[in-house]
């Protein structure tokens, strides 16, 4: 089966999809790494895949969700487990298929998309690798329009779909169904002790749902959004533009929000944390970024585990998850990531509101203030920044 | 300052740039005769005339030198320009993982071509998890059978195994193999000797430098027999990329090792100079400005991936900051007004394009004379600073004027970008063009240093006798003591370091760093240490 049969099958239009080329993937995977808010991983990796999927002739499309038939299966595919295990271990080409094929037989129907299941580095170009790989296409969603560090962390999970069955399999051909119901925090943990288990990386088909369920409980047009904020920093390097102020435009443009640009500095001290089991096994830790330009004499405080979590600006809360922080280089508009900063390094801190469907009350609840130990009611960052606006 | 070697010990350094080879002759800490002369296409010739010229001015007896050093762009020239490449056999050892991105992904198709192209290129089932089991077991038959295919139509050969910087057993099995198939002549790389967790930019350095093996050897060699036809019987050594030397036949086999070394001589050599070991260091050449910041006397490690001849490589260089501003920096300017400092610029024609020679162009060398910043000839250039004094004075107020400020401005900008403290520091200015930027009331800076000989700074650099190392292990922590972790990393830079030419008894810790692992339970952590260690036992 090719992608243009699933096109054919589902009766689309030709404006009811694009065509992903090499551009398209570059720009896509740069947004998504912003959007990544300092975790992601490194895109090399991903890309470098479907720049051989694509040269190997396979077509690699991108379908309006809206437009998808409300009974196809589709399900979502990524990488779990420690981001350096992976630029050492690069994925066998078929491992992805053989999750799939498992899902398949366990369920007892055939898979007709991919659904990528976050922003990121390494899982965003990976699920459109995987798509054409497989022959078919990417839906224009995610479950987060960012990156976070659990499986369990979704809008799927919080609007009643579950990461489970989830097929978890490594290059060896070693397969792992784990099958926990509605009990989405432990899939998480189980998929990560496989993980190591295998070495340190897995490969997962998992939120197996519905294209109504896609429909009614993905961040819709995510894919699109990535594409528009990495396209305008790629036309921001090449025109001499202002990066910030072209991805503050486009995401004006796409999503009909306002970002915040709260503070521009340098990184002078980075204290970095161990976690071990009682953490999760999370990287964790503190930035500290000193003032530049107009906020020269001011300080900013970050929170990281994998991603930027908590933002001060001079002991005053500006932004909390799920709510975005992403760091650009300010003249490249390249994001500063937890796992490669470095004393030194200057940006720009930009804040984006969470997508509606991550701000629900049980959204909160999962990936909220409290659940990353902050003793703080969630406040969305555009009350945090309410002073800001004349800005 | 401190002296790093015997004071009448003779040493004699060349530090090949772009534009031009410098050379130094030193007893000690003295220099004796220095030389700044333009580079030859061939870079050995120049070499070559450069020695001949300091063994003439210094006239020193020939048997006492002890050292001869070399910092060359030889092996960085031959791969961009795709010129006397080895054809290279290259082996992962990864399969059933890695297949989705084989070998040479994102090359530029001529340089894959250079080097003999995708038909030897051999994934084979092998490697290692980052705990150090096999992925699978060595698919050693698969090894046999691929070097029959390539038997005749190779020169070297890379491999390049997964996890091998941790646990190199599969990649030193493959090595005996290929040994025993292939026959001594051609050349082996293995990867965990060449770079650092990551394995594509590892494969990358590591095919790049069984590429140049046979260009390395060749300039070895030539600049061995110059030296022994010259009655000299010195050990030979050559500058590594963090501008430290290792010993000539310990390079043979490690010529990635010298694709950075040019600038990391010239702040090594500032360092020396200055006796500062922790500052910026800026270098100021004809057609850019490098910054550096050293630390305990060494540049600045970057973390970012290295792009050689298109390649992404991980090799580790000094960190630095390259902004185009040198002596021959044009000066442009629109209906009177200064509007940027190039980046073009006139480079070794200055002598010819720029106001102060007649010439027609504006350059950051004419406003330095006409700001009064330089004032006299140095010794190794030709020509005067300026012959066409009335053009220089030709020159509006208000373009001089400007123009230094914009020098200042964008200078110090690239300073505060390189320094990880809002305390001011001191700044070392050497090479060439030191003289032409401002170096009083710099911001961020507690004081401008100009060390005797800053403009032969880099062949300076290369005659210090040091050498630099590192090692480095993945760790449990929850399973190994810490400190016995890093212990046993020590001891094996230490092995490093001796193997490329140190006393052991010389070598000391530099750098300890500790790097977690993010997204995976426990308390793993990569550790890597950096040594340094002297070359002569009696050195102070």
């Amino acid at each position: 089966m090719s992608v243009w049969d699933v096109i054919k099958q589902w009766k689309l239009r030709e404006t009811d999809y694009q065509i992903i080329d090499h551009q398209a993937i570059k720009e896509i995977t740069l947004g998504a790494s912003i959007l990544a808010t300092g975790g992601g991983g490194d895109p090399e990796i991903g890309l470098l895949w479907t720049y051989k999927v694509l040269n190997e002739g396979k077509p690699i499309v991108m379908v309006d969700p809206m437009k998808i038939p409300e009974d196809v299966l589709v399900a979502s595919m990524a990488c779990l487990g420690a981001a350096l295990v992976l630029t050492e271990k690069p994925p066998n080409e078929n491992v992805l298929n053989k999750a799939i094929a498992k899902l398949e037989t366990y369920l007892g129907g055939k898979l007709q998309a991919t659904i990528p299941i976050e922003c990121g580095g390494v899982n965003s170009p990976v699920a459109y690798a995987a798509a054409g790989e497989l022959g078919v296409p990417v839906i224009d969603v995610d479950g987060m329009n960012r990156a976070f560090p659990e499986l369990q962390m979704t809008s799927w999970v919080t609007h009643g779909v579950h990461a489970s069955p989830t097929v978890s399999a490594d290059d060896r051909g070693n397969i792992t169904v784990i099958d926990t119901g509605d009990d989405d925090l432990l899939s998480e943990t189980i998929c990560r002790r496989v993980a190591m288990a295998y070495g340190g990386i897995s490969w997962i088909a998992t939120y197996p749902m519905r294209g109504k369920e896609v429909k009614e409980t993905s961040i819709l047009y995510s894919q699109s959004i990535a594409w528009a904020v990495g396209k305008a920093v790629w036309e921001a390097r090449t025109k001499h533009l202002d990066p910030v102020a072209q991805v503050m435009k486009s995401l004006k443009e796409k999503r009909n929000v306002k970002g915040f640009s709260v503070f521009k500095g340098k990184i002078v001290d980075i204290h970095r944390e161990f976690g071990g089991e009682t953490t999760k096994g999370f990287t964790l830790g503190k930035v500290i970024m000193e003032g530049i330009d107009e906020y020269k004499g001011s300080t900013a405080t970050l929170d990281f585990q994998n991603e930027w979590l908590n933002l001060l600006v001079d002991g005053r809360v500006r932004c909390m998850p799920p709510d975005l922080i992403a760091i650009l280089d300010s003249e490249t508009g390249e994001p500063i990531r937890t796992d490669i900063m470095k004393y030194g390094y200057r940006g720009t801190i930009i804040l984006i509101p969470a997508h509606e469907r991550m701000r629900t009350g049980k959204g909160i609840q999962i990936f909220g203030p409290r659940h990353f130990g902050y003793d703080l009611d969630y406040q969305p960052v555009e009350k945090l920044c309410a002073d800001l606006w004349k800005k | 300052m401190k002296m790093n070697n015997k004071p009448n010990q003779i040493r004699v350094g060349f530090d090949v740039g772009g534009t031009f080879t410098d050379g130094v002759l030193v007893a000690g800490t003295e220099v004796l005769a220095k030389t700044k002369s333009l580079t030859t296409s061939d870079v050995t010739s120049g070499i070559v005339a450069a020695l001949d010229q300091l063994l003439e001015t210094s006239k020193v007896d020939k048997s006492l030198i002890e050292m001869v050093s070399l910092g060359t762009t030889h092996t960085t020239n031959a791969i961009i320009e795709r010129r006397n490449l080895n054809k290279v056999g290259i082996f992962r050892l990864g399969a059933p993982a890695t297949t989705a991105i084989p070998p040479l992904t994102g090359w530029p198709q001529d340089l894959i071509d250079a080097i003999g192209g995708h038909k030897n290129v051999f994934i084979i089932r092998g490697g290692s998890e980052y705990d150090g089991k096999d992925i699978v077991p060595l698919d050693e038959r698969a090894i046999i059978e691929a070097c029959q295919k390539i038997r005749g139509k190779v020169d070297a050969v890379a491999i390049t195994g997964v996890f091998s910087p941790i646990i190199s057993d599969h990649e030193d099995r493959a090595a005996k193999i290929v040994k025993e198939e292939l026959g001594p002549n051609v050349h082996i790389t293995l990867s965990n000797r060449i770079a650092s967790i990551s394995i594509l930019e590892r494969e990358n350095s590591t095919i790049l430098n069984a590429s140049v093996i046979n260009v390395m050897r060749q300039a070895i060699n030539s600049l061995k027999k110059a030296v022994s036809n010259r009655g000299i019987k010195a050990r030979l050594f050559i500058v590594q990329n963090d501008g430290s030397v290792m010993s000539a036949d310990y390079a043979v086999d490690y010529p990635i090792f010298t694709m950075a070394s040019g600038p990391a001589a010239s702040v090594r050599g500032a360092v020396y100079l200055s006796g500062i070991e922790n500052g910026v260091v800026v270098d100021i050449g004809g057609t850019s400005t490098d910054v550096g910041y050293i630390v305990k006397g060494f540049p600045r490690e970057s973390s970012i991936t290295v792009n050689i001849g298109g390649v992404k490589t991980n090799i580790r260089c000094p960190d630095l900051l390259s902004i185009a501003l040198g002596g021959g920096t044009i000066v442009k300017q629109k209906d009177g007004k200064v509007t940027a400092l190039g980046p073009e610029s006139v480079g070794y024609n200055l002598v010819r394009l720029a106001k102060a020679f007649g010439g027609p162009l504006l350059t950051v060398h004419d406003i330095a004379v006409a700001t009064g910043k330089l004032k006299e000839k140095l010794d190794v250039f030709d020509t005067n600073y300026v012959v066409d004094r009335k053009k220089i004075q030709e020159l509006k107020p208000e373009t001089v004027k400007t123009a230094d400020a914009l020098i200042k401005n964008t200078l110090e900008a690239a300073i505060d970008k390189m320094k990880t403290t809002a305390d001011a520091v001191p700044a070392i200015f050497v090479g060439g063009g030191a003289l032409v930027v401002p170096n009083k009331g710099l911001h961020g800076i507690s004081e401008v240093i100009l060390p005797r000989h800053f403009e032969v700074g880099g062949a300076i650099g290369t005659t210090i006798a040091e050498i630099g190392a590192y090692a480095e292990g993945v760790f449990d922590l929850e399973k190994e003591d810490r400190d016995e972790s890093i212990a046993r990393t020590i001891e094996q830079a230490t092995d490093n370091a001796t193997l490329s030419g140190a006393v052991r008894s010389t070598v000391e810790v530099i750098d300890v760093e500790e790097i977690p692992f993010t997204y995976m339970p426990g308390k793993r952590e990569k550790v890597r240490i950096r040594v340094k260690g002297k070359i002569f036992e009696g050195a102070k």
